[in-house]
């Protein structure tokens, strides 16, 4: 019988700050996932805690995690530097359903610490680029220092349209101001041919929806990546669930048409 | 031939049997909590980790049989819900590990009419000094073998109709309950907000169930460092911090929605998931919930005003 509870050890490559408030995490570990996918990530003496990877999954040599300081596990991360072992287990959850976005114009939405699943799915639609329609990235930060994908913007718009706004912008901002349901006037696709992407804080995402729904994207076609409480990632604590879903099993990708029905 | 088990020899065999189990006779020290903590303890290390040699081990459990004997039907139904909920869709290994190294022996004081799928001897009353044995395993066969079975050819066979519960007859028909309890969510039914206000949010209700399974990880330190050990511990659905995530966002921060979902998973999500509400009507969370719930009480209300919906004309 298999351990399903047991970690695995992992080394820190590297660990830096990607914001005031959030630590890049690189794994020595071929991890193999779906974007979208959570794996379970722990430090002995501080518990575990659900974190969805960042890097690409074609990545061979290791993987990311973006941290923000927000409860015991992520803040102990803080604390780690290069070549300190925390422990990971998984991958658990669904993924997003790449199959179904092939050949449909991809629009992500993803506010503050929302973008790692997106950032791994947009390294996924990049590898298969031919695949896909229009594919467009909008992302909002609290401000410019919060904004975690700078290193990869200049890479990733070559293929993708990305879109970056910012609540409250510092002297040196050039770029947009306003909240990320603002960018959908810059935004071109075929409503009828669109997946619709989310990872964010709740307001943003029901923001959001109710716009996408007002241009024809419809619930069946949003998706969107939960959070909740994670102990187990086997379907047994029942700290994830809601309505007839577990986030860890059934999730933690949705499309809306679940979570209206489902999540009370 | 029938194999019986004279009453007076119960305790004989129980001590003959506690030289190769690990006997614990439940029928004799019955307490407010069910058989579920010898296979998902109150709290456990699961694991521990040393920081010198860098060594994770698993923990190690009782190599010695476990054999609870005394169960009665429904604890037994409990527990063979507990064990599917443990297996399907993924094994849950420390729950696992510990049940296959266990025997159960149900004592039953009222005549089975229903088929028993769980456990591995049952002792059934046919008379006032007597019980049938039925063995459901190889490792009840064996016991079996004890000297204290004996084979009579006609055994005075009595019936003794099961004590009439209605909480156990309620919890029978999961369909009609399933369908209730959803009803009663999308209907937004007063019960929830009347049912906030009694209940203390305690948990109690949880811990005594023998099925209800929600549990916690967190980490114990040695206080020198040299270790830490992964532990796992009973949680409670009805506790304001179930649904909290760091950061301090509370999915279900009102006591009402927590309440609900209680019932929900027990009698909804349960139902879609096993085909079975997650209740067998025991009765403890009603004999040990401080604020005098009775879930009885409440489970018929809900019923009761569903069905009215039903034949209330609508439009």
């Amino acid at each position: 019988m298999k351990n399903l509870y047991q970690p695995q050890p992992v080394k820190i490559e590297k660990i830096e700050f990607l914001s005031p408030s959030v630590k890049l995490l690189r794994l020595k570990k071929r991890l193999n996932f779906v974007p979208g996918q959570f794996v379970l990530a722990g430090l002995w003496g501080y518990g575990e805690a659900p974190f969805g990877p960042a890097s690409s999954p074609y990545q061979k040599q290791y993987f990311d995690l973006m941290v923000r300081k927000g409860g015991t596990v992520s803040a102990a991360f803080h604390s780690l530097k290069k070549g300190d072992e925390i422990t990971v287990r998984g991958p658990y959850g669904n993924g997003f359903p790449l199959d179904f976005f092939k050949g449909k114009d991809i629009l992500m939405v993803s506010g503050g610490c929302g973008i790692p699943p997106i950032a791994s799915l947009t390294e996924y639609l990049i590898k298969n680029r031919e695949d896909f329609g229009r594919i467009y990235l909008a992302y909002g930060a609290t401000n410019p220092d919060e904004i975690l994908i700078k290193d990869m913007t200049d890479r990733w718009q070559k293929s993708v349209k990305v879109l970056l706004t910012v609540d409250a912008p510092t002297p040196d901002w050039r770029g947009r101001v306003g909240f990320v349901t603002e960018l959908i006037k810059e935004i071109k696709v075929n409503p009828l041919d669109t997946v619709a992407v989310m990872c964010g804080p709740g307001p943003m995402v029901a923001a959001m929806e109710k716009i996408l729904k007002s241009i024809g994207i419809t619930d069946r076609r949003i998706f969107i990546s939960e959070e909740r409480k994670m102990q187990c990632g086997i379907g047994k604590c029942q700290h994830c669930a809601t309505g007839e879903k577990y986030v860890c099993l059934d999730g933690p990708v949705f499309n809306y048409d679940e979570i209206d029905k489902n999540f009370d | 031939m029938t194999v019986v088990l004279e009453k007076s020899n119960i305790p004989k065999l129980t001590e003959a049997l506690s030289r190769q189990y690990l006997v614990v006779d439940y029928e004799k020290d019955k307490t407010a909590l069910s058989v579920k903590g010898y296979f998902l303890a109150p709290r456990e290390k699961l694991f521990s980790f040393f920081s010198k040699t860098k060594k994770l081990s698993v923990r190690s459990s009782p190599k010695r049989k476990l054999l609870l004997f005394g169960l009665d039907l429904a604890d037994i139904e409990a527990l063979g819900q507990l064990d599917e909920i443990m297996t399907k869709p993924r094994e849950d290994y420390f729950y696992l590990r510990k049940r296959r190294n266990s025997l159960i022996v149900g004592v039953v004081e009222h005549s089975i009419t229903m088929p028993v799928a769980t456990g591995d001897l049952i002792l059934e009353k046919i008379n006032p000094s007597q019980y049938r044995a039925v063995s459901l395993t190889k490792a009840g066969q064996e016991i079996v073998k004890n000297k204290f079975f004996k084979k009579e050819k006609n055994p005075e066979i009595l019936i003794y109709p099961e004590e009439k519960s209605n909480l156990r007859e309620l919890a029978q028909d999961s369909e009609l309950l399933a369908e209730a309890v959803s009803w009663a969510r999308v209907k937004n039914h007063p019960i929830w907000e009347k049912l906030e206000k009694i209940c203390l949010g305690c948990g109690i209700c949880a811990y005594v169930c023998p099925i209800c399974h929600c549990f916690s990880m967190e980490d114990e330190i040695e206080i020198d460092g040299s270790a830490s050990h992964r532990c796992r511990y009973w949680d409670a659905c009805v506790l304001n911090n179930f649904s909290r995530v760091a950061g301090g966002k509370n999915f279900r921060p009102a006591l009402k929605n927590r309440y609900f979902n209680w019932f929900y998973h027990k009698f909804v999500r349960a139902y879609k998931e096993y085909d079975n509400s997650q209740c067998v009507g025991c009765g403890r969370c009603q004999k040990y919930c401080p604020a005098e719930i009775d879930i009885e009480k409440v489970l018929s209300e809900i019923i009761r005003d569903y069905e009215k919906s039903l034949s209330a004309p609508t439009g």
